[in-house]
Order: C-alpha cells, then structure tokens, then sequence
C-alpha cells in the first residue's frame, strides 16, 4: 500500500461526479441522464474505495457494495419507467415531460 | 477577517497549496468553456473539436502540475508514499471516457464509452488493492447494467435514415443540449471547490494503517460486521425486481398524442409483452403467429 496517494484518487472521483452532474444537467435525452447518475456513482464508489484503503479497513469496500447493490436497482426501475414513459409519448426527450401535474 | 489575512484558509495553508486557488480557478473557466464547447448542440463539428481540445489542455495541465508535485515529493523524500504509474493512464482514460460519455449525441455511443470508464475505474481499483470489487464492478457494470441500458436504448431510440453528415439521423433532442452555459458554469465552479479542499494541504497524505485486503478478508467482514447490510440489499434488490415487473407491465392509455399521431403512423416498437410469439405455449394470447 505504499503506493496509496489518497489526494489524486479523490480528484479522481470528484471530477467523474462533477462530469456525472454536467451531463445529467444537460443531456435530454432520459437514458443518457440517467447513464450520467451512473458516472456520478462511478465518483461516489472511487472515493470510497480510495479512503478504505486509506484506513487500513474494509468499511469502503462494503459501502461500494452497498452503492452497486443501489446503481443496480436503481437502473432497473428507471429503465422500466424510461419504457413507460416512452410508450405514452414515443419519444425520450425529458422536456417533453414538463407539465405534469402536481 | 480580511480575505488577505493568511490565517483566513485554515492557518496559512494557502500559501502552501499544492494547487493555487488561481490556477484551480483559470483551470476551472478553460475546462468549462471547453466542455460548453464539446457539448453537442447544432454549431460547426470544428467548433466542437476545438472545444474538445481546450478541454483536453485544461486536463494535461492539471495532471501535469500534479505529476510534477508528485514526482517532487518523491524526490524530496524517498519514503514518501508515491503514485504507481498506471494511476496515471487509468485516470486519464476515466475522465476522458466520461467526458465522452456526456458529450457524445449518439446514445449508444455514450453507452460503449461509459463501458470504458468501467474498465479503467476497475483499474484504479485494482491500485487501491479492491481486486474483488474491480472484477464484481466489471461483472455488474459493464455485465449487466450496460446490457440493460443498450437494450432500451435499441427499443426506444428511433433510427432515421443516416447520411453523410456527423449529426444525422439524430433527434433534436440528443443534438440540442439543455441550459449548457449554467450546467457547465455550476459544475466547474463545484470542481474548483472540490480540488481546492482537497489539494490545499501540502505534501501527500500517508495511508494510515495497513489492513488484510483480499477477497477473504471482506468476505469475513461483509457476513460478520456487515451482515445486516447484505440483507438489506437483498430486500432492495428484491423489491426493485417486483418493482420493474409491475412497472413495465402497466398498459399505456391512449393520450392524446397518440391520437394527434394516428394521421402518421407511430414508430414500429414490438414492447408489448402480449405480442412477442413464444412458442410451445398453451396460453392462446402468448401463441406464436397469432391469427387474430
């Protein structure tokens, strides 16, 4: 572990999550959204893994386990509700979502 | 206190960033001009090379301020920690691949390209010794979830015919970016304060302690410690199994969109469970070739 610089791991994944959040801001396209929440989960679980290592413990493991027990789920509900929601108007794009009732 | 005072960052620690705060700011701008550039939208394909290449600069020159901080420490003081040169490659391959993944209009291309930055996160967990975690990333990332994602995107993604031109075929909605100029503004600006707090402490941080870290070890821990936890992932994993069930077989009312279409035919999508043959079924509704 000799070779452990925590500081360039963390620039690492902050600047995956800052790249995650651009996109997710930007693209409207819904499945590249939520492509771009996974980089933002990319960023999450490399800064987890990198303090784990730092500590010495296996705590950062776990919770990336945790986080790709989440990305998983999480893409197969929005997938299904991407589906969904491209079978009530035939076409993905986010703004055509805009007024919804609330 | 005065915005001059040296006490103001945390004791005069400003002084001896690794990073100064004016080079993470100038970095910041020409990165985020770059990436505003690389974003798609309907301007010229040289324009967005050339925002490609900005971007490209602003990232060689953070990691070559880094790398030569780096290689200064280590020459400085030969027991303090150093980066195994592959960090190096695996970063750059990470960040670039996500860079592609948000900018790319093609969708299937975004796919393929976040499958990169898998691979090479993968990579970079192997440096940290996470050698379990690298291969579960690879088998349910770029395994699973890749897969899921193309497949939707084959079922949804209207083909037009394609021509000559880099954007054609595409709809207007993967050409045309939303509020760039704000994403990019907001999102740089959070990565300068991002490495800003974690640079501004001079020299390299040591790892602290050493622990077992191979798959036994965490294996041990995640069904001693940690067992709980498994369980609930268990429950999570299983709920959005119903979940995405229950979701994907609701029928679609007929909106009024699709009356305002039914004067041009909609896009042929076969997503309608009911009509994929199945064969050597007994149930009338799933038989293969239907007469009705």
């Amino acid at each position: 572990m000799n070779e452990l610089v925590l500081q360039h791991y963390l620039a690492v994944g902050g600047i995956l999550f800052v790249i995650g959040l651009i996109g997710f801001m930007t693209r409207r396209n819904l499945i590249v959204m939520f492509l771009c929440t996974e980089l933002m989960f990319q960023g999450c679980a490399l800064n987890l893994i990198a303090f784990g290592a730092y500590h010495g413990n296996l705590g950062g493991q776990v919770f990336t386990i945790m986080v790709l027990v989440i990305a998983a789920a999480e893409a197969s509900l929005a997938l299904g509700l991407v589906v969904l929601l491209f079978r009530h108007k035939h076409t993905l794009d986010a703004n055509a979502w805009r007024e919804l009732k609330g | 206190m005065p915005l001059s005072d040296p006490g103001f960052f945390g004791g005069g620690l400003l002084a001896q960033a690794v990073l100064h705060p004016v080079l993470v700011l100038v970095l910041c701008i020409v990165a985020g001009i770059g990436t505003f550039l690389l974003l798609p939208s309907r301007r010229e394909p040289a324009t967005r090379k050339i925002g490609g290449a900005i971007a490209l600069l602003a990232l060689l020159v953070l990691g070559a301020v880094l790398f030569r901080w780096a290689a200064g420490s280590a020459a400085s003081a030969p027991d303090a920690p150093k980066l195994n040169p592959y960090f190096w490659i695996f970063a750059a391959v990470t960040v670039i691949g996500a860079l592609r993944v948000v900018t790319h209009p093609r969708p299937v291309y975004s796919a393929l390209y976040f499958v990169l930055t898998i691979f090479s996160t993968a990579g970079l967990f192997v440096l940290l010794a996470a050698e379990f975690m690298a291969a579960a990333l690879v088998l349910i990332y770029a395994g699973a979830i890749l897969v899921t994602y193309v497949f939707v995107i084959m079922l949804a993604q209207q083909s037009q015919n394609s021509g000559d031109q880099p954007l054609a075929g595409l709809a207007e909605y993967d050409v045309v970016s939303r509020e760039p100029i704000t994403a990019c503004a907001v999102g740089f600006a959070l990565m300068g304060v991002l490495l800003f707090v974690i640079f501004d402490r001079p020299g390299g941080l040591p790892p602290s302690a050493t622990g077992p870290f191979d798959t036994r070890a965490l294996g041990e821990t995640l069904f001693s410690r940690d067992l709980l936890s498994v369980e609930v992932a268990g429950v999570i994993l299983t709920l959005a199994m119903v979940g995405a069930i229950a979701i994907a077989r609701r029928r679609v009312p007929v909106s009024q969109a699709d009356r305002l279409r039914e004067t041009q035919p909609p896009p042929q999508v076969a997503d309608n469970p009911h009509t994929i043959p199945i064969y050597g079924t007994d149930n009338p509704r799933q038989k293969a070739y239907p007469e009705a």
